[in-house]
């Protein structure tokens, strides 16, 4: 890479925005709460705004050509989540939120320089591989492994630090599925064989599908995780389609998918208990049980109309553990249908950046990273959101850059450094 | 002193929905004109087009237009130039290209071969404005570009 600076003009742009955002976010919370300013509390805003900075000159500095929109929307993401941890959480959690976002931009510089050529990525896929399962069994060991609210997927490390290794995992999927199907891709030229009216896909593809199929319902009944279960297979038939171009796999495949989790219901407690709760929250024996969380997110969803009841001015404390699950919610209260509706207009700008960037790629395989990184971000959001409002049964996964937590706010921004890096090869590729 | 203080304080949140509206728009405004700057430098260093006129649902949209360079290569894979998303066509089907001022069409080896004008191409063949090309079940016009 060259070192010659670059202006990067657009995204400076772009970054009074997030800066804006986070300053009046916070005066409008803390201004709700107390009624004086100190500047303490705007002490954490301030921060935020000197990692955005950094990061911006960061890549200017490094003479780096790539998308110019992605980071100032994935901070604009970032800046909202900082704004709720100080609404929602407990004192303690902003400063470690903060300490995160300072992480998760070390973690983005990191994925910005190494490696050094990034089709060095699709040359180990199955070390990937491995490593993807040995981080996804870790917190099924004991001693390492922690069960928190009835999910066994932390791995913690005394009471210092606890991860959740599920969240890393979906990148090394998404690349170990680029290699693998990149490396298989010369056998779309032949018609899959038939037994009566059902296609039989070549071996190279029905021998993952299972195995995927296998894995998912493994974290599903070992772990718990219906969130995590939902993504890594839905990231796996999105590629497999991105990849084949054909629906039918796909279909097939979420068929298989309904098929175990209606069998696993059957037979595993916790997997029935979600979904009867998705189906009758509003009945007498769950209304103040397992069903409370969502009946209270619900209600304050319908409160929330046009305009919310202002940033600051909800009562988002009579949701249980709201700064984790129920951002969304939270969000929507306070800011009203209106608000809702920008922050998934955000999503969907960052989401069809992604998809674009992937379009423009120059080999396939930097074409599917980036393809089901994008996919990856837009799933998530997806089932959490739906999960809130109740169209699926309710799964603990993470509001990417939104909800409080660490691994999923390090990760997002190690996706978002991977999809810049692809923008950048395209434009150098290209010499535009 | 207690009303100004709410008023100020609604204030700040009706700004916080303003800038988050303006972000919003701002990062709109800047995907359009990628967007646009993108067309017109494919269309700009387009030498002729093929024109779609047949199509099936998940393929290319009828009247889309497909930039040709000197050197094309058509097929359902995405390092070709022109990208036919056909179950049909090959990975590598055709190679579209200028030679001494005249166009040249040549299948490359496909599956299911490239049809000119109602027939099947055994050889390269000449290609003239207004030909018509079918590949899979894709039907194309042929458009040399014209300043």
């Amino acid at each position: 890479m060259r070192a010659r600076p670059v202006f990067r003009g657009t995204e400076l742009g772009h970054l009074v925005w997030v800066a804006l955002l986070v300053g009046l976010g916070f005066v409008a919370v803390v201004g709700s709460e107390r009624e004086q300013l100190t500047a303490a509390a705007l002490a954490v805003p301030v921060a935020f705004v000197g990692i955005a900075l950094a990061l911006h000159f960061f890549l200017a500095f490094r003479g780096f050509r790539g998308d110019e929109l992605l980071l100032p929307l994935a901070l604009g993401l970032a800046a909202i989540g900082l704004v709720l941890v100080q609404r929602l959480a407990p004192a303690h959690l902003l400063p470690q939120q903060l300490t995160w976002a300072i992480i998760g931009g070390g973690a983005f510089v990191a994925a910005i320089l190494v490696p050094r050529d990034l089709s060095v990525l699709s040359r180990y896929k199955y070390t990937w591989a491995l490593a993807g399962i040995a981080l996804l069994a870790l917190p099924v060991l004991p001693g390492i492994g922690r069960e928190i609210n009835g999910a066994r997927i932390w791995v913690g490390f005394g009471e210092l630090l606890s991860f959740q290794p599920a969240e890393a995992v979906k990148v090394i999927l998404v690349i170990f599925f680029a290699a693998y199907l990149e490396e298989h891709r010369e056998l779309l030229a032949r018609p899959p064989r038939r037994i009566g009216p059902v296609p039989i896909p070549p071996p190279p593809y029905l021998i993952p599908i299972l195995l995927m199929w296998a894995l998912a319902m493994g974290v599903m009944i070992l772990q718990k995780d219906l969130g995590a279960t939902l993504i890594f297979f839905g990231i796996f038939l999105a590629m497999l389609y991105l990849a084949t171009g054909r629906a039918a796999y796909s279909v097939a495949g979420i068929l298989m998918l309904i098929a175990g989790g209606w069998a696993a219901s059957r037979v595993f407690e916790h997997v029935n208990a979600r979904i009867v709760t998705w189906l009758a929250p509003f009945s007498d024996e769950l209304r103040f049980g397992a069903g409370y969380q969502l009946v209270q997110g619900l209600f304050a969803l319908g409160n929330a109309g046009l305009l919310g009841a202002g940033l600051g001015n909800g009562m988002p404390e009579r949701i249980p553990v709201v700064w984790s699950d129920f951002v969304f919610t939270a969000f929507t209260e306070e800011v009203g249908f209106v608000g809702a509706l920008a922050l998934l207009a955000l999503y969907l700008v960052l989401v069809f950046r992604g998809m674009a960037i992937a379009m423009r790629a120059p080999t396939p395989f930097l074409q599917l990273v980036a393809g089901g990184l994008s996919f990856a971000l837009a799933f998530q959001t997806l089932v959490i959101v739906a999960g809130n409002a109740k169209l699926i049964p309710l799964t603990g996964v993470t509001l990417p850059f939104l909800s409080y937590g660490g691994s999923s706010l390090v990760t997002n921004f190690v996706i978002v450094a991977l999809l810049l890096r692809i923008s950048d090869v395209t434009m150098r590729v290209r010499g535009g | 002193m207690e009303v100004p203080y709410q008023v100020a304080l609604w204030g700040v949140r009706l700004a916080f929905l303003l800038v988050l509206y303006l972000f919003l728009i701002r990062a709109f405004a800047s995907l359009w004109r990628s967007l646009r700057v993108e067309t017109e430098l494919a269309a700009r260093n387009a030498l002729a087009y093929l024109i779609v006129q047949r199509t099936h649902a998940t393929g290319p949209h009828v009247g889309e237009r497909l930039p040709l360079r000197a050197v094309s290569a058509v097929g359902r894979d995405a390092a070709n130039d022109v990208v036919i998303n056909d179950e049909a066509a090959s990975a590598r089907h055709a190679l579209i290209e200028l030679t001494e001022g005249s166009w040249w069409i040549q299948d490359e080896g496909s599956t299911n071969g490239t049809v000119l004008n109602g027939s099947r191409l055994a050889r390269r063949e000449r290609l003239h404005d207004g030909d018509v090309v079918e590949i899979g079940r894709i039907g194309m016009r042929f458009e040399a570009f014209r300043a």
